[in-house]
């Protein structure tokens, strides 16, 4: 047995969240080439939106989207509670987390159809951008929630070092979208400025 | 077979404007200095070959950094500190006093504008202020400063002059702007600068800078309808043009055919070339355009219409007419 | 024990499994690098035989060799397949991943399944993009594809979906591979190797890796764009709409200026490795020319817009543009004298190698050169679209990139197959190969002067165009011999080549410690690291013997790998590395079916797709590593 290495033996959780940095990191620069291009044919339009098109709400947007941000506070105490072994913990607090963010999902998406009815993408590039760029967001947030979900499954059968880097990773992948959604909802009610 | 245009080339070497000349001076100038730099580097690679057998720089020989501070000496001063210098010079004869010349005109600066519009595959031009439309050439009185307004009917085109001035590419939903003007009396070749499509290839044009007095009498003419056929073989062109498919993607002013997916043939006759430069304009060559156009052009949008040659031969007629 | 037995314990647990089973299901960087080199050297015979059609084609006036329509696919596919599927592939994929855990004293990458997965992707995506061509439906506006003429009205059919699928599918890989070799360089450093003491070829690699990451997502952005408005009917560039055609350049070039830096960086890491092998000296001002790889890439992303001064920009946003440009010239000046000074001031041997590194160094300055002519905006607007602008970048991708891969082919040959190339066959393959590409390429820029359009597919006579094309297409021809006699010369020495060693070139970084080919495990011991040539550290080598004999730092308890700190390079923990695995193959095909039905517009099958999607990654994530102590 090597010595030397005995005692800082471990499965190497640090690894995974550098790889979801650079995921986040990716999808950031994504969604901001989006963002830029909404600004970028914002300034090149006389009227934004153009007459006929519906201007987003503002306020439930904008209290949804913090409501969601709330869930990076039970995802990062679940990653804490992991850390020290407190499975139970962890496991409540991801199912609250689950419950908001299903709940804001579930809401979202009904609320994307209900605008679907009043304009669509292919009016012009306002609600072509307008829907993209909402779109992604809500697809960043629905496969946060499918990672959640599989960390929930993964923690039925216990805590291992393994699955506590899966956690470390989750969280912060929500506390990415959570900022996201937050940006993205800034930017898209700046159109009523 | 297939001519050059008949007169004029594209060289950005032979500018006949103030536009092109600074260009051209500028690009003798770059290339002086760019031989010097490519030698001075082919020369340290040759010298590293020719003294390949010592290490280091005069005396510093030893160590694993042998001639390190005369390493640091050039890359510092050939590699930061003179590059920089050159770049900047270049930067402020170029980005600071030339572009302000071959940037749009202000208008008011200049005698006249012409509207230049590029289709999949062919330019037309019209002359604001009177009913004159051609196509693929374009007439401009020497020495004046033409307002040369650039806009797209359909892709990405870029109008390109090189011997009179810098290209423009024609965006959709804008409207370019350039300077044209010649210093000479002459043809100057043009040609589409922007990939659009099958035959981008054959979308020349030429610029004709005539003395004053000339072009005068030119844009009279070509503003004024078509001339009325005068033997029986150009009446049965016309009446073949206005009946048959051509009128459909064809103009021809002061006649019932409105079209406006081909170019504009009023006074076809008195163009030199024809389909973009592609071909010279004679009754020959005119006959197998009608004929086969596909077969100069292929993927153009003017079928091969398959006409015997009878009615071939009155539509040439009628249409070399058109003077 | 002794060093024996331990490299005996360290080969069973990283053994791969024999057989095609084992290459489908390696995880092994090695292996990895060795799929990407065999797929991107096909992928560069296709696009080289793009290029000689279109040659051939252009070698006089009003040639009848492939029709129009022909002629608009091969100059895209040409353009595509170069950049796309052979360069960054071909320097990353194969060159990066081969020999990156080599330089740092690592077992592996960071994510070797991530790893397989790119590779994967990556044949995915080519099959896909190549089908079309099989389908006679291949993309033909353009490598950069510019609205209007890509959108559905002038562009009907399924070329421009293969473009935008294949270019996004492609992407995946490249993405994948990027944050895999950050996290890699950062994270895996050999414990002692601090960020400044890493060879120059990491510099350069975790350049390249960074701009690919920001730089991607742009062409993603811009190729989503295309295909919802080419099939869903938005209006992102429909200027009837309030949409924008310029933000079609805007975006394509956000991404296209970064990746010319990206396709050339890794090509300079391979140069400044070279250069020491074969100078015996450590390369001239190395923090300079470290922090100049990194600011080329870094300031590259600031200047994209020197794509389309002829597009009628305001006049500031040109200048702007055109200063930005300017700056991007200095980090290549220091480079190049860099080098120049290791030359002179080491003893020059110009063997195969180096030869093709000093004919880079001329390529990329006459390369260079012309671009910085190109920052005299009115120049650019009189030659930009000309032939003038073809031959500058094809000095520089051909003389900057090209050229050092094939001195890497030279270089580690020895190291990748355990046998020494023929030397006389390879310079002679250089010089045959420098000739024909000064041949091929020179005459461009007159012809551009000229006045000859590029993307013609054919031209008239009588302007002076004709003498100079047949030029280049013998020059193009020339080219294809050196080429052909260079991949000759590999393949004979491959079989016939005399035994090389651990280290033929006494080369300077710690590849070259260890046997060729290398073991799977590369280091029995893991390296002790004192600086950016760690091979030329004799004491550290003595050191690692010793601690080999004493098996300290072997890490032989499973599939091991240290971890450090990403700046210090002090020794964080140890990873357990996964083993080999059938479901990188498995994701890259459920991907696969993804874009086909994507292609074929079935919404609904996509929909189930993403689901299998969902399921691989499930049954990924289900393999855990061993865990001893929770």
């Amino acid at each position: 047995m090597s010595d030397y290495a005995a005692g800082v033996r471990r499965g190497g959780p640090g690894l995974a969240v550098w790889g979801m940095a650079m995921l986040v990191a990716s999808e950031a620069t994504l969604f901001g080439t989006f963002i830029g291009s909404y600004y970028y044919l914002r300034f090149g339009a006389q009227h934004w939106p153009p007459p006929g098109t519906p201007e987003p709400r503002v306020v439930v947007p904008l209290i949804l989207a913090g409501v969601l941000a709330t869930t990076s506070l039970p995802m990062q105490l679940a990653a804490m509670a992991a850390r020290r072994a407190r499975l139970w913990a962890a496991r409540l607090l991801l199912v609250w987390a689950l419950v908001v963010q299903v709940g804001y999902l579930v809401y979202e998406v009904h609320d994307y159809a209900r605008q679907l009815q009043h304009s669509a993408p292919q009016d012009n590039a306002y609600s072509s951008i307008y829907y993209t760029l909402l779109g992604a967001d809500h697809v960043h947030v629905a496969v946060g929630i499918v990672l959640v979900v599989w960390l929930l499954w993964k923690l039925l059968r216990g805590l291992t070092t393994y699955r506590l880097g899966a956690v470390q990773v989750v969280a912060f992948y929500w506390h990415a979208v959570n900022l996201l959604t937050l940006v993205v909802v800034g930017v898209l009610l700046s159109a009523t400025l | 077979m297939l001519l050059a245009g008949c007169g004029g080339r594209q060289d950005t070497l032979d500018p006949h404007s103030h536009q092109a000349g600074d260009i051209a001076n500028l690009f003798w100038v770059m290339m002086a200095v760019s031989f010097g730099g490519l030698a001075l580097v082919t020369g340290l690679l040759v010298f590293a070959w020719v003294r390949r057998r010592r290490r280091g720089i005069g005396g510093d020989t030893e160590g694993p950094h042998p001639g390190e501070r005369t390493g640091w000496f050039v890359v510092v001063g050939m590699g930061v500190v003179f590059p920089l210098t050159v770049i900047v010079a270049l930067f402020i004869v170029s980005d600071w006093a030339i572009v302000n010349i071959t940037q749009a005109p202000a208008a008011s600066s200049t005698a006249m504008t012409v509207e230049a519009v590029g289709h999949e595959w062919y330019w037309s031009f019209k002359y604001p202020g009177t009913k004159a439309v051609t196509a693929d050439e374009l007439h401009i009185p020497v020495d004046t400063r033409v307002n040369l307004v650039a806009t797209t009917a359909d892709v990405i085109h870029s109008f390109w002059v090189p011997e009179l001035n810098r290209k423009i590419d024609t965006i959709p939903g804008q409207q370019n702007r350039i300077l044209l003007y010649a210093n000479q009396t002459g043809v100057y070749r043009g040609q589409c600068a922007e990939y659009c499509g099958l035959q981008h290839a054959h979308m020349g044009m030429l610029v004709f800078a005539q003395p004053e007095a000339e072009f005068r009498k030119w844009l009279k003419r070509e503003a004024a309808p078509a001339a009325a056929p005068t033997t029986a073989l150009e009446r049965r062109g016309e009446r073949l043009f206005l009946d048959g498919a051509c009128s459909s993607c064809h103009a021809i002013r002061g006649t019932s055919a409105k079209g406006y997916v081909g170019p504009d043939l009023t006074h076809l006759g008195s163009r030199t070339t024809l389909a973009g430069l592609t071909i010279p304009n004679t009754p020959s060559y005119l006959a197998r355009w009608i004929t086969a156009p596909q077969h100069f052009k292929p993927g153009n949008q003017m079928p091969d219409l398959n006409l015997p040659p009878a009615q071939v031969g009155a539509l040439v007629a009628y249409l070399e007419s058109l003077k | 024990m002794s060093a024996a037995v331990y490299e005996e314990r360290l080969e069973r647990m990283w053994q791969s499994r024999p057989g095609v089973l084992g290459w489908v299901m390696t995880t092994d960087h090695k292996r990895i690098g060795l799929l990407y080199f065999w797929t991107t050297l096909v992928l560069f015979a296709a696009g080289g035989a793009e290029a000689l059609l279109i040659r051939t084609q252009l070698i006089q006036p009003n040639q009848h060799l492939v029709g129009p329509a022909t002629y608009d696919e091969l100059f895209t596919m040409h353009g595509v397949t170069m950049i796309f599927f052979f360069i960054i592939p071909m320097t990353t994929g194969a060159f990066g991943n081969y020999l990156l855990p080599l330089m740092i004293g690592a077992r592996d990458m960071a994510f070797p399944r991530l790893n397989a997965l790119s590779y994967w992707i990556f044949l995915g995506s080519g099959l896909f993009i190549y089908t079309s061509l099989f389908l006679g439906m291949a993309p033909n506006a353009g490598w950069f594809d510019y609205v209007p003429l890509a959108s559905r009205q002038f562009d009907p059919g399924h070329a421009i979906d293969f473009y935008c699928l294949g270019i996004i599918f492609n992407g995946l890989a490249s993405t994948l591979t990027a944050g895999n070799f950050i996290v890699t360089i950062l994270k895996l450093r050999a414990p002692g190797m601090s960020f400044n003491r890493m060879p120059l070829f990491c510099f350069a690699f975790l350049a390249a890796s960074w701009g690919l990451l920001f730089a991607l997502p742009s062409l993603s952005a811009d190729t989503i764009f295309l295909f919802l408005d080419r099939n869903i009917g938005t209006h992102f560039f429909d200027v009837a709409k309030g949409g924008s055609t310029l933000l079609w350049q805007h975006l394509f070039w956000i991404f296209g200026h970064p990746e010319v830096y990206i396709l050339i960086v890794p090509a300079f890491g391979i140069a400044t490795e070279i250069i020491p092998a074969f100078t015996q000296r450590r390369v001239v001002a190395f923090p300079l020319v470290a922090v100049a790889e990194l600011l080329v890439v870094f300031i590259g992303f600031g200047v994209w817009a020197h794509h389309m001064f002829a597009t009628g920009m305001p006049t500031v946003t040109v200048i702007f543009f055109a200063a930005a440009t300017a700056a991007v010239v200095i980090p290549s000046t220091i480079q190049v004298f860099a080098w120049c000074m290791t030359f002179i001031t080491g003893n020059a041997q110009f063997k195969t190698p180096l030869l093709f590194i000093a004919g880079f160094i001329f390529m990329f300055v006459a390369g260079g050169l012309t671009g910085i002519m190109f920052l005299a905006v009115p120049f650019d607007q009189q030659v930009t679209d000309t032939y003038f602008v073809i031959a500058h970048f094809h000095y520089i991708i051909f003389g900057a990139a090209v050229f050092p891969i094939f001195g890497g082919m030279y270089f580690w040959f020895p190291k990748v197959t355990g046998k020494l190339y023929f030397e006389l066959p390879g310079q002679i393959s250089f010089w045959i190969i420098f000739l024909g590409t000064n041949l091929l390429f020179f005459p461009m820029h007159l012809v551009g002067l000229a006045g000859m359009p590029r993307r013609n597919y054919t031209y008239p006579a009588g302007l002076g165009w004709g003498a100079d094309n047949l030029a280049e297409t013998i020059g193009s021809y020339i080219t294809t011999v050196g080429i052909l006699l260079l991949l000759g010369n590999l393949v004979v020495s491959y079989f016939r080549g005399p035994p090389a060693g651990a280290d033929p070139w006494h080369g300077a970084t710690l590849e070259w410690t260890i046997p060729s080919p290398p073991p799977e495990y590369n280091f029995a011991v893991i390296p002790k690291v004192s600086s950016a040539y760690a091979n030329w550290d004799v004491e550290d080598r003595e050191e690692d013997r010793r601690r080999l004999a004493e098996g300290v730092m072997v890490l032989d308890e499973g599939h091991e790998q240290p971890v450090s700190s990403p700046v210090d390079g002090w020794f964080a923990e140890i990873a357990e590395m996964p083993h080999d695995s059938l479901w990188p193959i498995v994701l890259a095909v459920a991907l696969s079916v993804v874009f086909v039905l994507l292609l074929l517009h079935l919404w609904m099958g996509t929909a189930f797709a993403l689901a299998g999607v969902m399921l691989a990654l499930l049954g990924w994530h289900g393999e855990e590593p061993e865990e001893t102590d929770a």
